[in-house]
């Protein structure tokens, strides 16, 4: 029988490999250093200050902002999830037969499970404040701890949606693309600036609904409103809680390995 | 170069090891496997034993069954029917290197470490030794050469001292330096009473082998030795 100081070992040896291995992302490192302020600079370039309403959903109060600094926040999250859902998709996709390898060797599934979530909320909540500090660079948010928020829930929510497709998508190329396409869909029709169209009530259905109602509230008010928090750890947990299972389901082991190193058996 | 002649330390798992050898219980057995794939039998009543220090080979052509049957065997795969029981710990060597790039030689054997649950790497430390890839311990995975990246992945199937190593397909993955190291060890492994299957689809060095089998259409048949004259 495994112990529990095993269990943790296997637990922190897995989360420690696991962050490493994102810490030598090179180019994960290259988009977020690079391409995360170029793209606030573009999109901030073209934008002048006229105002724009933004619709708080859980006061249905609107917000008169400036029209620059709305679009700063906003394309914030264009980079963010592009590059956290990259990130998590490669990382998943990439490791799966070493994975199965770990399995077969006697890695208890949930520790490596366990550990992979735990790995995806330090890439979280290391790109997000790097993207908000370097979005401070061209606006200053009125409440920086709720905008911070809000840029880790999104990165929460496109980290489970990379670990996901990581495990469900076999083509790298259609995981990219699914990756691309949703999130450019999804953040742009958030922004007002963007889409002519927000501000309606069918973008609650969107998984970047919720942070976006946390950063513009967070950028141009005290408020934290908490319903949108919560619907967006609803839908991180949604994409992670079925990531996680199909994981479960592709790196099974029947040789009763895990449960007993002495004497192992399969049997049907 | 002068090649390491000191032989691998008997692990305590030599002990439960001995008592299987002493009362003649083969360390691998395989009963009645059977596979379908819908209405595709892949494998039909595989049945065979492997005994203590005994080198065992399964060759079989392309569409054989043998990936099915090693798959079962390394535990990735449930069979229709039948029963494999092991006794003692499996070590499975795939054909091609499953590692992780971002990570060095030493990192890996940290995490295998952790997946075999055993606390020393000193049966590690004399395997990396006796495939002479030490000095690129710090090295990540990337940085390695295919051949001494196929030394690292014997390895990680080695470390934990399993009673029956599995082998896919070794002559296609090993370098000659790294074919000639693995049957050393192997001839090691056996004088320890651990047991060796090789699966594959062609066998060189047939009178090394205590047994042949070959994989016709899912159905396994002793094959006859070639035995090599002196």
């Amino acid at each position: 029988m495994v112990g529990f100081s095993q269990l943790r070992r296997a637990y922190v040896t897995a989360t420690k490999y696991a962050l490493l291995e994102q810490a030598r992302n090179r180019l994960a490192f290259g988009l977020l250093l690079i391409f995360t302020p170029l793209w606030f600079f573009l999109f901030g370039s073209i934008i002048s200050d006229a105002p724009v309403a933004f619709k708080l959903m859980g006061t249905g109060a609107f917000l008169q902002v400036n029209g620059h600094n709305m679009t700063v926040l906003t394309s914030g999250f264009n980079a963010l999830t592009l590059i956290v859902g990259f990130t998590l998709y490669s990382f998943t996709r990439n490791g799966s037969r070493f994975d199965r390898r770990l399995v077969l060797s006697g890695y208890r599934q949930p520790v490596l499970m366990a550990a992979k979530v735990t790995a995806l909320m330090g890439v979280a909540a290391f790109v997000s404040l790097v993207t908000v500090l370097i979005m401070l660079l061209f606006w200053r948010p009125t409440t920086f701890g709720i905008v911070l928020l809000g840029y880790v829930c999104a990165a929460l929510i496109y980290g489970a949606l990379g670990l996901l497709l990581g495990v469900l998508v076999e083509s790298e190329l259609v995981g990219f693309f699914l990756i691309i396409m949703i999130s450019l869909i999804d953040t742009s029709l958030q922004a007002p600036i963007e889409n002519p169209l927000a501000n309606k009530r069918f973008l609650e259905y969107f998984p970047s609904y919720g942070p976006m109602q946390i950063a513009v509230s967070g950028g141009f008010t005290h408020t934290l409103p908490g319903a949108s928090v919560a619907l967006s750890l609803a839908w991180f947990v949604g994409f992670a809680l079925v990531g996680l299972a199909i994981f479960w389901l592709r790196t099974r082991a029947w040789n009763g390995r895990q449960r007993n190193q002495s004497t192992a058996a399969v049997t049907a | 170069m002068t090649l390491s002649a000191s032989p691998l330390t008997p692990s305590p798992a030599r002990h439960s090891l001995a008592a299987a050898e002493d009362s003649g219980a083969p360390l691998l057995r395989v009963s009645g496997i059977t596979k379908s794939f819908g209405r595709h039998h892949v494998l039909q009543d595989v049945s065979f034993d492997i005994a203590p220090g005994a080198l065992v080979g399964i060759v079989g052509e392309n569409g054989a069954g043998k990936t099915t049957l090693l798959r079962i065997l390394a535990g990735e795969l449930r069979p229709n029917r039948g029963e494999v029981l092991l006794r003692g710990a499996l070590g499975y060597c795939p054909q091609t290197v499953i590692l992780n790039n971002a990570l060095t030689v030493d990192q890996h054997l940290d995490y295998f470490r952790a997946a075999y649950s055993i606390e020393s790497l000193q049966r590690a430390d004399e395997l990396v030794e006796r495939l002479n890839f030490g000095r690129y311990r710090r090295t990540l995975v990337s940085a390695l050469s295919g051949g001494t990246q196929q030394k690292l992945n014997l390895t990680l199937a080695l470390m934990h001292d399993p009673a029956v190593l599995l082998l896919d397909e070794p002559y296609q993955g090993f370098d000659w330096e790294t074919y000639l190291r693995f049957w050393e060890l192997t001839t090691e492994l056996r004088n320890h009473g651990r047991a060796v299957l090789v699966i594959s689809h062609l066998v060189f060095d047939q009178s090394r082998f205590d047994q042949l089998y070959h994989l016709d259409q899912g159905r396994l048949v002793v094959a006859e030795l070639t035995k090599q004259s002196a």
